[in-house]
């Protein structure tokens, strides 16, 4: 094949990417919604400290209000979020938790991680589940255990951001 | 100290119980919890880096020591704190919880003393569920 030839070949490719690109977003449309309630984060009979069922419910009210995915982002029994026909809420389930020792992780840098794993689901207006998956939260070097939650928090936080 | 409006994350500060309400100042920052709004305290214990961010620097180096003789220094660079969680709602009704680090033994006796001012708490108060 001609020099020629081969540029004509390369600059037809770099034409068809774009095309390419919208084909693939689109097997997977965006959900969209003004605002978003976070529920608290429930346990269902796990054992976990009350610290970390708080500092998730902290840390995603912030990641999620910071990442700008919905306009408003309202808390747990906020009435404001009443009358928003359009509103979506996040559950957050705690599934299993491992304290760890910040101690053990720094010595052995093996050992000792702590890990919470949740499900994390989005319900609509009507109840119906429009996005639910599954989150493992871990804090395995440097850090306090309460690093786990700012962890869980931001993967819930990417996982809100390619749904909405 | 992470749940509070009007002052930064991670500031130290003092906590009272003052004028009907749960109070935290950090230096000209204050922010205020009507104790009427409280809803739950739970109490805690949790080991953790002594020395604040001049401690957690001096980790860092300690860490990166030769021969692993860092790691060991860190074994003497841990205490153990009370963890003092405040679950209280705004005026629209919004959940918010508090989660403030306390030197050891000293997170009962606040609720305690929350409890008396009036603010709504489990009887048992513990940490975990």
């Amino acid at each position: 094949m001609s020099r020629p030839a081969v540029f004509v070949l390369m600059g037809l490719c770099l034409l068809a990417m774009p095309a390419i690109a919208p084909a693939q977003s689109a097997a997977k449309p965006k959900l969209s919604a003004s605002a978003i309630q976070i529920a608290m984060v429930e346990t269902s009979g796990v054992q976990i400290p009350a610290e970390f069922r708080f500092d998730v419910y902290e840390r995603l009210v912030e990641h999620v209000r910071a990442s700008g995915a919905f306009p408003k982002v309202y808390r747990a029994g906020d009435r404001a979020a009443s009358g928003i026909t359009d509103l979506v809420t996040l559950h957050t389930q705690v599934d299993a938790f491992k304290e760890g020792s910040q101690t053990k992780r720094e010595l052995t840098s093996v050992a000792g991680s702590t890990q919470v794993a949740v499900t994390a689901s989005v319900t609509g207006r009507d109840g119906q589940t429009l996005v639910a998956q599954k989150i493992i939260g871990r804090v395995r070097y440097f850090g306090d255990n309460l690093g786990v939650s700012s962890d869980v928090a931001k993967r819930i936080t990417k996982l809100l951001g390619e749904t909405f | 100290m992470i749940g509070l409006d009007n002052v930064k994350e991670d500031a130290t500060g003092k906590l009272t119980v003052q004028d009907g309400a749960l109070r935290f100042t950090a230096g000209k920052s204050e922010s205020k919890v009507p104790i009427a709004s409280i809803d739950d305290i739970f109490v805690g214990t949790e080991t953790t880096q002594s020395g604040g961010k001049t401690g957690r620097n001096v980790k860092i180096a300690a860490l990166a020591a030769p021969y692993y003789s860092g790691k060991l220094l860190t074994l003497f660079m841990r205490t153990k704190v009370d963890i003092l969680t405040i679950s209280y709602h705004d005026s629209g009704g919004g959940l918010h919880g508090a989660i403030f680090e306390l030197p050891i033994g000293q997170a009962a006796p606040m609720r305690t003393q929350l409890n008396q001012a009036g603010a709504h708490s489990r009887p048992e108060g513990n940490s975990s569920e």
